[in-house]
């Protein structure tokens, strides 16, 4: 199985530990991974503000057309920005013939082209139905037990195409932390928007969701978070310290990337491969109670 | 307010008025029946949330929304679009929106507005985003003593990422034909004005 991997600017940052440890559970999932060469950023979720909607689609449509050039894999994006937005672009492109010619004469500049014959995918949906659950179970080697995990899903990642996943009740990400022997929780505000790419400039209206989504986990029995998203990542877990202060709440509980937790039950090294030491909760106590 | 808005309706006038925004024609199929603005996470900071907003839009009340500060509290999380039972991408107006709004200068708080442009400035920039830089850059946007206060205050964070390994103390990589790049961008600025 091979794949573009279009992993994006956050993952670069303030995202690497998601990225660090998507590596490595996917080469024991026999997942090969090529970089698109020379990509660039995706427009995520606050370029609107700056630009019509047909400039982001253009940002997208290079990346495409740089992948095309290469080979004909799917591509792989496991933040969700960066997947819904080229995703969109795509789609377009596919299905638009004004805007795929509009767009073409635009790539023309920089000698590209791109013909709408890629698919872009997420993370999720790989491990979902290209791996399978069989698969991944079959790697377990140190179960999570009985670790009861809110598989938080956000938005972008579903959201709008549910195409491997109902946009209302996703279940993929519960069904793959099953498989690792954890407990899924179900917590309404699974589906509820932590603030995404307007939480810096918005900050104060945004706390208040993610106090809301935290709450909701911790109520229903969550001692760990999980999600596959940079921004989630972000939001959900940088700001406890603040949400504390602001609203008198005592609220703690480690946030991790989906891909860390598949990897400490794949028994792989906690500090090189899961990189556990990255998250600010730290979540180790969690996983070594469970042991 | 939205029945005033209703006995103004005529939608020529409105998608003439708006004929700038991006997918505006779509507001004519709107029943007004308010999924939208239930979907919406942010409704409760909202002035005019989407459903007010579109009433407006038929009534031409071209002010009033590009003042509204609904339009800058788009998180993008697509409930609205996924859940309108028109089929109206609701997202993508108030994205427009907050485009148009900003592009004449008419925007009620700077915050969302102002962290867009630094966006760009980034992605014209590098070609991708620095997440320090785009931050230190919206921090500093409205002046240097500012800057410094927003700095301190922040400051703890910073500190965070950079133990974790969330942040590097070194800029992150540019693009190799950065120069093709922004050419290209230009040029899409260009013709997304014209369509």
């Amino acid at each position: 199985m091979k794949y573009f991997l279009y992993w994006g600017c956050s993952l670069e940052a303030s995202g690497a530990n998601y990225l660090k440890s998507l590596k490595p559970v996917c080469k024991k999932l026999g997942i090969e991974f090529e970089e698109i060469e020379d990509w660039n950023c995706c427009g995520a979720s606050v370029s609107y503000v700056g630009a019509k909607d047909f400039t982001i689609k253009v940002l997208n449509a290079r990346n495409l057309a740089l992948a095309e050039k290469t080979a004909s894999y799917d591509i792989v994006a496991p933040c969700s920005s960066c997947y819904v937005q080229m995703n969109r672009a795509n789609h377009e492109i596919q299905e638009n013939e004004s805007i795929r010619n509009l767009i073409n004469n635009i790539l023309a500049k920089a000698g590209l082209e791109y013909n709408g014959t890629l698919r872009v995918r997420h993370i999720q949906d790989i491990l979902f139905n290209d791996v399978g659950i069989k698969r991944i179970r079959d790697a377990v080697i140190k179960p999570l037990n009985g670790l009861k995990v809110a598989g938080y899903v956000g938005c972008q990642s579903v959201r709008p195409y549910g195409e491997y996943d109902s946009v209302e009740r996703p279940k993929v990400q519960d069904k793959i932390i099953e498989a690792l022997g954890a407990e899924p929780v179900k917590f309404p505000k699974k589906m509820q928007c932590c603030g995404s790419g307007i939480f810096f400039p918005e900050m104060e209206l945004c706390l208040g969701l993610v106090k809301d989504i935290l709450e909701d986990a911790i109520s229903h029995g969550a001692k760990i978070i999980s999600t596959i998203c940079p921004m989630c990542a972000m939001n959900l877990e940088m700001y406890q310290t603040r949400i504390n202060k602001i609203y008198g709440t005592h609220i703690e509980i480690p946030v991790v990337y989906l891909t860390q937790l598949i990897a400490v039950a794949f028994g792989m090294d906690l500090k090189k491969e899961a990189v556990l030491h990255m998250n600010f909760i730290p979540p180790e106590y969690v996983m070594k109670h469970i042991r | 307010m939205v029945i005033d808005a209703m006995l103004q309706y005529n939608s020529t006038v409105a998608i003439d008025i708006f004929k700038d925004v991006e997918f505006v024609e779509e507001i004519k199929k709107c029943i007004q029946c308010g999924m939208c603005a239930g979907s919406c996470p942010l409704k409760h900071h909202m002035d005019y949330p989407p459903r007010k907003i579109f009433a407006l839009l038929r009534a031409g009340k071209k002010a009033t929304i590009l003042k509204s500060k609904s339009i800058f509290l788009c998180t993008s999380c697509y409930s609205c679009k996924v859940r309108c039972p028109r089929g109206i991408p609701v997202m993508d107006i108030m994205h427009s929106l907050a485009y148009y709004a900003t592009k004449l200068s008419m925007e009620s708080s700077k915050n969302t507005s102002t962290f867009g442009k630094v966006f760009w400035k980034q992605i014209y920039k590098r070609g991708r985003i620095d997440e320090k830089a785009l931050l230190r850059e919206y921090l500093f946007s409205n002046g240097f003593i500012q800057g410094l206060k927003n700095t301190l205050d922040m400051a703890d964070m910073g500190l965070i990422m950079l133990l974790h390994g969330r942040m590097k103390l070194l800029p992150e990589g540019k693009l190799k034909s950065l120069k093709e790049f922004k050419v290209m961008l230009e040029e899409a600025e260009n013709v997304g004005e014209s369509i």
